[in-house]
């Protein structure tokens, strides 16, 4: 599935992830724990092609495709999804308007027909209920006005509208409630099957009592520092990243 | 050397043979021998040079008056032709249509003194009741048009003008005298290429009560300018004037307002938005001016646009003068680049750059439309607007 290989990335000439490799396969949900600065961030900006994260070494690829030879467009009509910790606010396109767009075009990049309006409104609708998105939210010019929690839940439905094969989650359970952490969470795990991978990157252990990883990795100085089952991230709330210090 | 022997350009000189021997084609041509045509050494042209777009003298005219949209079919059509006026449509009650040979046109800037001496008659359309009807005014390629509209109190009409020349010079003189309570809604619609100008000029005054209403569309030309001039006389008077431009290739497209306020308890609401791509160039001027009977006037003005691209070029100046002590003015003035993180997310979800590009311009830009009350021109716009991006994205 996702097979990371000594990735270095450089933001503004200064190097943040320094060699790290990073194996998730098919059917797997990984977590990435670390400190503040660690490169958490930057790791999902550089594998979904953003400008200013350049990759200066290493390979990542997704299903064997090379993810550092493409458009951020087409990263994601081959199925790479990322949910943003600060999702970004699009005044004047209407939620739906805007993920038809992108499920027509993703479709069309995979040489799939377009999505007809009804078809594309009873999935919209169907999606929206299971997530407690409301008709007067899909309606609004996307994330506009939305509290961070509102924002939050449109990201994971946006996820589960575009059905993609790998999912980043970015400290998704930043700016949520225990209520709505439930929500997003079912959401998140109803998304888990034996052909999709996703990769959950957060600062808290909170998340992952919901969404339960198959591996816990712990990235600190830019690299992968320790490794292993859920068991390390009770640890990690327990201790603190302290000892990883030095391994930075 | 004296002003009257000024040395002419080559348009000057053209335009002194094409103005009609009527009172006002004199006047032009006394005027246009003592001040040629309005330049950048002139403040309120500087950034709209028109005596250097007209210095290989007019161009020949090109292009159709275009077609009128399935949703103003009912419409009653006015047709400015080189050759001629027409009329085509049925006409509702309380609307009396006639030419006037000569009109005297009071203090008007240079834009309306040429489009005034350029118009052989002026087509004067007065209207005594309400008009369901919409009236539409199409300027042809290389015509000069000229409409004075009288609106007794309490009466209401929607005017569509439109300017969609691909080549030559077109003028739109239109003398507008709003009764109290009434109301004017007027669309504007400018688009033509490299090689068309259009002069359009609105002098607009407003009785008690009344309102003043237009929103428009521009893609530029040569060189297009549409400038209005608005005095809410009448107290409680208001006006709301939004524009939209979409601008690429070397086009050029001129916005400029000024709205004078000299009653208490007037209103102006102005919004314009833009885009301007390539080597094209968007003016805006706009001026509100609050003397000192018009106490609490309530005014404000906007102007926001997109630098697409490094060549192109966006000119602002925005002005408030005010002399009465208890009103609210506001104004704001933005000009910038689209936003690289939002680009980003959409590009993310799959959306390929350009289209990204286009839907977020699209959603900056067509805010304006959204006070069009006509559900069929606010649509047309719209996808006039769409099919611009769509061209100037692939």
């Amino acid at each position: 599935m996702l097979n990371i290989n000594n990735l270095h990335v450089e933001v503004g000439g200064t190097s943040i992830i320094k060699g790290l490799t990073l194996c998730v396969p098919a059917g797997e949900v990984h977590a990435i724990m670390g400190p503040n600065g660690a490169g958490k961030s930057t790791l999902s900006y550089a594998l979904t092609g953003r400008e200013g994260y350049e990759v200066v070494g290493g390979t990542a690829t997704l299903n064997g495709d090379d993810l550092l030879e493409l458009a951020p467009e087409e990263r994601a009509a081959k199925g790479l999804f990322l949910s943003f910790q600060y999702p970004l606010e699009i005044p004047g396109v209407p939620t739906l308007t805007f993920l038809r767009t992108a499920l027509n075009a993703q479709r069309k990049a995979r040489g799939e027909g377009e999505i007809s309006v009804p078809d594309f409104m009873k999935l919209s609708r169907d999606v929206a209920k299971k997530l407690g998105v409301t008709p007067d939210m899909m309606k609004r010019p996307l994330n506009v006005g939305f509290s961070g929690g509102e924002k939050k839940r449109m990201e994971i439905y946006q996820m589960a509208l575009l059905d993609p094969r790998f999912m980043i989650l970015d400290e998704t359970d930043s700016g949520l409630d225990i209520d709505a952490l439930k929500v997003v969470s079912e959401g998140v795990n109803a998304l888990r099957g034996p052909d999709k991978g996703m990769l959950v990157i957060t600062h808290y252990q909170r998340l992952l009592d919901h969404i339960k990883p198959d591996r816990v990795h712990v990235l600190a100085g830019g690299r992968i520092v320790d490794s292993g089952g859920p068991e390390l991230a009770l640890a990690l709330e327990a201790d603190g990243y302290d000892r990883y210090k030095e391994a930075a | 050397m004296s002003l009257a022997e000024l040395t002419l350009s080559p348009g000057e000189a053209a335009l002194l043979n094409v103005f009609p021997p009527t009172e006002a084609g004199d006047a032009a041509r006394v005027h246009l021998r003592a001040a040629g045509l309005p330049n950048r050494r002139v403040e309120a042209f500087k950034w709209t040079d028109l005596r250097a777009a007209l210095a290989e003298g007019i161009p020949q005219a090109d292009g159709s008056a275009g077609l009128i949209p399935e949703c103003l079919k009912d419409a009653l059509v006015l047709d400015f032709a080189p050759e001629g006026f027409g009329l085509e449509g049925d006409k509702d009650q309380g609307l009396i249509i006639e030419t006037e040979d000569s009109l005297e046109l009071e203090g008007a800037g240079p834009l309306a003194m040429i489009a005034a001496g350029f118009a052989p008659r002026a087509v004067v359309l007065r209207v005594t009741q309400r008009q369901s009807r919409p009236i539409v005014l199409r300027r042809h390629p290389g015509a000069p048009m000229r409409i004075r509209l009288e609106l007794e109190a309490g009466t209401q009409l929607t005017l569509i003008d439109t300017a969609l020349a691909t080549a030559g010079l077109s003028t739109g003189l239109m003398e507008i005298e709003i009764g109290a309570g009434a109301e004017l809604v007027r669309y504007s619609l400018q688009n033509g290429d490299a090689r068309a100008i259009d002069l359009a000029n609105a002098e607009v005054s407003v009785a008690s009560e009344g309102r003043y209403q237009a929103i428009s569309l521009m893609f530029g030309g040569k060189l297009a300018r549409a400038e209005t001039h608005v005095t809410l006389a009448g107290e409680g008077a208001s006006c709301l004037i939004q524009g939209a431009y979409l601008l690429s290739g070397t086009t050029h497209a001129d916005m400029t307002t000024k709205v004078m306020h000299t009653s208490p308890n007037g209103q102006t609401r102005e919004l314009f938005k833009g885009a301007v791509q390539d080597r094209a160039r968007s003016v805006f001027q706009g001026k509100i001016l609050v003397e000192r009977a018009a106490q609490k006037t309530d005014a404000r003005q906007n102007h926001h646009a997109l630098m697409l691209s490094e060549g192109a070029e966006i000119d602002a100046k925005p002005e408030l003068e005010i002399y009465a002590d208890d009103v609210q003015c506001a104004h704001g003035n933005t000009i910038g680049a689209l936003d690289d993180q939002a680009l980003f997310y959409m590009r993310q979800r799959g959306i390929p750059e350009a289209q990204a590009k286009s839907l977020l311009v699209e959603a900056f830009v067509t805010e304006v439309f959204d006070a069009i009350e006509l559900e069929g021109v606010r649509n047309w716009f719209s996808s006039m607007a769409r099919a611009w991006l769509e061209v100037s994205s692939s």
